[in-house]
């Protein structure tokens, strides 16, 4: 056998020459790819800046987040699309860092095609790139910080970073605090791997400020308090109810046949009967709240109910969808009631207070004090335009899942493009001591990372080859936790900025695009499907 | 006078090629699906893209040859028949899809050539038969069977999961996944129940996060106020609907000349609500599984009873669930002491990315069990599927058939050396016919260095001079592009696989070599269209 084909010397190891059709192939994939990452690129980093995307019905929206502008871009392009794709698996995964993900992804297929044109083969790249991202995040896991999550400073560091690029950054000394005890709410920090965030109720309503918005310890409902009963109920006892205070209706089609007047007295007489049964029912157990489920077969609460139970100053609040039943059953302590038989005090929960308040142009009821509180707590989020709320809510998103992703993985890294140009620092000294083409797709790997600090600085409008190369002497020299201070438009260790972010946002997001990149780079053909 | 128009016995808008012309495009459109997934072959092989004229349809990255043939609507007849028997491989073995559709294509571009030098057709397809019986004669003989130790065949079925999945889009992670699947279908324990395995695939996380889970996950959620946790379940699982029994003739409704009335009625299938439930509870049953919805009433009467009721699950779940749990479906509930109830240790509440769970442990059928797919994008997870759909497919044929050969183009060159052998004992125009079906099986290693970028012509003479010699275990090593010892690095794959792939392929060509006249039918003339607009 002749000796190892790829220390180049032998001859049987030609250049690859990739043929024509393939290789048009993989390079409009490339520039679909990276015309998507530079697109989003200029919203990186605190001083990124929004984007507006009017949708075709004419829907305007704004943000800041890479997930989210890419979702409403609809691009066509299959390459492009994989990147949304991506986009939305570090969403899911991490929650922030949806930005990164997509322009570091761009910036290693940049890196990736100028390997090819080198004459690499895709496979040999693909695996190199593999290494390369496994590599960095045993780098990464070796830089981060342990954290505990009862140490609060540091979990409210992490969030105000994440909320430092948005709209809502100057608000961060209100939303971050809040984010975190929210997530701390949900969970049993002792135990807790992860947060269900649907545990987190989130509801906008237009009008007042993003200060307004608060977290409210129990519950708090997109819904108003109808009729003429009560909108304030104190010493609460909260029914929920599954079953229709309306007239009967029976699944088989009926028909009321009437023949005369006095028939017709009587069968009004009889429905008022049967309602007021009902009510008096719920009267009887001592509820004094009634919250009931929306029914698309009949009316859930007809008027005439409405009337009886305004009448027994019962509060009631209707059309809750049947999705947030288990919701309120968590938070409330309850359970939900599906017949009249059923309507037992113990089904009922307890709370100090329910009230209905007016929040800006609409109204929302409040369920605070609750008797057996459950593990759930609801945000109302408060903005002085449309626009403002959408991103508000979304970044407070952000910030939650910031906090869950410390929660995941207990470890903190330095923000500000540290990581990255350690990273590639340590990457391509690591390159050093290998051997083949393998160290020459690892420089590649290596280089592409700086994407990063290279468009926080751009971004920040400070001289991004100055900056990067500044910082990569800082580093040289040791100092792992410098990085790019946008703020006072110099490097500074980071760290005393407080500019932190979760470990996992960072692995997860060059795994992540790795993985997307080299699907990308194995793909030689188009085929268009009937 | 006879009239010099041809006499037409075909309807108008119907077609004929004849001859040579059928042939040729025969030929063509064979070879061009052949070429089409060429590049796809061996473990340096590409994907393509799929995209789907419909805009709102996503798209497919794929490496798989089925997929990709069943994808593109081809109008050629020859082209048809390659589609098909790679539907057929799929089918039959799993894997080896693209391999026999290239050796097919192939085998014609040698026959087109055969005929361009006037050979028989019939004299090509018999010198085609006794090649492919000699092929498959050198295979069994080089087929190495070690089923008699376990040991020795774990690392077997290992070696050929590596092998399969080294093309895909796992092969950075073959060993681990290699090892999920091969614990999967050892599981199993000699059935080839696939069935039994269940791949969920969810977005977020990176394909090293993929995991084998024993037991059943189902993606729906428990009731509200019902044990989210129970051991030692007893399944009943049902298809009925649970809102009251209605007559199900159409029009029927009731007629009453009071309210009180209807609210008797009301009440009156409340009743049967409540009975039904009671039946089921009488089967002592402490999980319920509906395949249709479970309404609020119903719903409240089990948690009452401190019973889990899942609605909702989809159809595929159930079927499974009953066939791993070893309980029925069942849709009346007269007779509880006849009805089979499922049994599972423990059922709880899982969460994987930001999805819960049902988790189904310890479950009768001690074979299931359940693989969770992680990675980037949604086509990263339909692609790693499709990959661990073959290499399970593969393992389980190997468990029944458990003879192996090697791979790496090592048993293409040793059947091709072996039917070259016979065809030089062989007089008569078969030799010849012979000869290139050697050259066909040639094609498949030249191809694979070919995708790696590698000098072919050298390494293929390589490799035959090699065989030539009597190293029978001489194949591509293509990470560094030279000839190995394939038993040296474990590059195996199951003779089930390559023996269908050689029997088909040569059955195919010689089908589409038989032709020598397309009919095209005419299109069903549509009446006109008479209807009101």
């Amino acid at each position: 056998m002749t000796a190892k084909g790829n220390q180049g010397g032998s001859n049987n190891m030609a250049a690859f020459k990739d043929k024509e059709k393939p290789m048009h192939v993989r390079q409009s994939n490339i520039t679909a790819a990276k015309s998507v990452a530079d697109a989003i690129r200029t919203s990186l980093g605190p001083k990124g800046m929004d984007k507006m995307i009017q949708s075709g019905n004419g829907d305007v929206t704004i943000t800041n987040d890479g997930a989210t502008i890419l979702k409403q871009m609809q691009v066509l392009h299959p390459a492009a699309k994989m990147l949304v794709e991506l986009s939305k698996a570090q969403d899911i995964e991490a929650g922030d860092g949806t930005t990164t993900v997509v322009v570091i992804a761009g910036s290693l297929l940049d890196a990736a095609s100028r390997l090819l044109l080198k004459g690499i083969h895709p496979t040999i790249i693909s695996e190199a790139f593999e290494k390369a991202a496994t590599k960095s995040v045993e780098i990464l896991t070796g830089m981060a910080i342990p954290v505990q999550l009862s140490d609060r400073d540091s979990l409210l560091k992490s969030a105000t970073t994440s909320l430092s690029s948005k709209v809502v950054s100057q608000h961060s000394s209100l939303l971050s605090p809040l984010a975190v005890d929210a997530v701390m709410k949900v969970i049993d920090p002792a135990v807790a791997v992860n947060v269900d965030l649907r545990d987190i109720k989130i509801i906008k309503k237009l009008g007042g400020t993003v200060d307004d918005t608060e977290l409210i310890d129990g519950l708090c409902l997109d819904a108003k308090a109808s009729g003429s009963g009560p909108h304030r109920m104190e010493k609460a006892k909260v029914g929920l109810v599954q079953f229709c205070i309306s007239p009967p209706k029976t699944d088989m089609e009926n028909n009321v046949i009437v023949s005369d007047y006095a028939q017709m007295d009587r069968i009004l007489r009889e429905e008022r009967q049967y309602i007021l049964n009902i009510v008096k029912q719920i009267k009887k157990v001592g509820c004094n709240v009634l919250f009931i489920q929306k029914s698309i077969l009949r009316d859930a609460l007809s008027d005439l109910g409405e009337h009886f139970l305004g009448k027994m100053k019962i509060m009631v609040v209707k059309d809750i969808e049947r999705e947030d039943i288990e919701f309120i059953c968590k938070s409330l302590g309850c359970k939900p009631i599906a017949s009249l038989d059923h309507f037992t005090p113990e089904m009922l929960g307890s709370a100090e207070l329910v009230e209905e308040v007016q929040l800006g142009s609409g109204k929302a009821v409040k369920v605070t004090g609750v008797a057996i509180p459950g593990r759930t707590v609801s945000i109302v989020v408060r903005g002085s335009n449309k626009l403002v709320l959408d991103e508000a809510e979304r970044s407070i998103h952000d910030a939650l899942c910031v906090i869950r992703c410390l929660v995941k993985k207990r470890a903190l890294i330095a923000g500000g493009g540290a990581p990255e140009i350690e990273i590639s620092m340590r990457l391509a000294e690591y390159a050093n001591t290998l051997s083949g083409l393998e160290q020459y797709c690892f420089r590649e790997f290596a280089g592409a990372l700086e994407v990063i600090p290279y468009t926080l600085a751009e971004n920040a409008g400070l001289h991004p080859v100055s900056t990067v190369t500044e910082l990569r002497h800082r580093h040289s020299l040791g100092e792992k936790t410098a990085g790019i201070n946008v703020r006072k438009g110099a490097i500074t260790n980071i760290l005393e900025e407080n500019v932190v972010q979760p470990l996992l946002v960072s692995t997860s997001a060059i795994t992540l695009a790795a993985e997307t990149v080299r699907s990308i780079m194995k793909i030689d053909d188009i085929v268009n499907t009937h | 006078m006879v009239s010099l128009q041809p006499v037409s016995i075909f309807r108008p808008g119907a077609e004929e090629e004849k001859g040579e012309t059928a042939r040729l495009s025969a030929f063509v459109g064979a070879i061009a699906i052949g070429d089409l997934i060429k590049s796809t072959l061996g473990p340096k092989g590409m994907d393509k893209i799929l995209q789907s004229m419909d805009p709102h349809k996503g798209i497919q990255v794929t490496n798989d040859g089925a997929t990709i043939l069943k994808a593109i609507g081809v109008d050629n007849p020859a082209a048809k028949v390659l589609v098909d028997i790679s539907k057929v491989q799929d089918d039959e073995v799993g894997d080896g899809t693209t391999s026999v559709t290239v050796l097919a294509c192939e085998l014609l571009r040698e026959a087109e050539l055969l005929i361009g030098q006037k050979l028989h057709p019939q004299t090509i397809i018999a010198g085609w038969r006794r090649s492919s019986d000699e092929a498959v004669r050198a295979l069994t003989a080089a087929a190495v069977d070690n089923s008699s130790n376990p040991e020795k065949f774990r690392e077997d079925l290992m070696n050929i999961a590596r092998t399969t999945l080294s093309s895909k889009i796992l092969t950075q992670q073959k060993d681990q996944f290699s090892k999920l699947a091969v614990d999967a279908v050892m599981r199993l324990k000699g059935s080839c129940n696939l069935e039994a395995i269940q791949i969920i695939k969810k977005l977020g996380g990176r394909l090293s996060d993929s995991y084998l889970d024993e037991g059943f996950l189902l993606d729906k959620k428990v009731g509200v106020n019902q044990p989210k946790r129970i051991e030692k379940a007893r399944i009943l699982i049902a298809n009925t609907a649970m809102d009251a029994d209605k007559i199900k003739v159409f029009g029927s409704r009731v007629k009453v000349d009071s309210v009180a009335k209807v609210a008797e009625l009301e009440l009156a299938e409340k009743e049967k609500m409540k009975e039904k439930v009671n039946k089921i509870l009488k089967h002592n049953c402490t999980v319920f599984i509906n395949r249709q919805l479970i309404y609020n009433y119903p719903e409240q009467l089990f948690a009452d009873a401190g019973v889990m009721a899942i609605e909702h699950a989809d159809f595929e779940g159930v079927e499974r669930l009953a066939l791993v749990t070893g309980g029925e479906i069942v849709s009346t509930f007269d007779n509880p002491e006849k009805v089979k109830l499922g049994y599972c240790d423990l059922i709880e509440e899982v969460m994987i990315g930001e999805d819960v769970l049902l988790k189904f442990s310890g479950v009768a059928l001690g074979e299931a069990c359940t693989i969770v797919l992680r990675g980037a994008t949604q086509q990263i997870l339909d692609e790693a599927e499709r990959s661990l759909h073959d290499a399970l497919c593969v393992l389980s044929q190997t468990v029944k058939e458990t003879r192996i050969v090697f791979g790496g183009g090592c048993s293409e060159m040793l059947m091709a050396h072996a039917v070259n052998e016979l065809a030089s004992k062989t007089p008569g125009k078969e030799a010849i016919a012979m000869e290139s079906f050697a050259k066909a099986l040639r094609q498949l290693p030249i191809i694979i260095a070919d995708n790696a970028g590698f000098d072919s012509a050298e390494l293929i003479s390589q490799l035959r001079a090699a065989h030539a010699q009597g190293q029978n275990k001489a194949g591509l090593e293509m990470n560094e592009g030279q000839v190995g010892d394939m038993q040296k690095l474990g590059i195996t794959e199951s003779f089930q696989v390559k023996r269908q792939v050689v029997l088909s392929a040569s059955e195919a060509a010689e089908m589409i070599l038989r032709v020598d006249d397309i009919i095209r039918a005419a299109p069903r003339r549509r009446g006109q269209d008479n209807r009101p607009c």
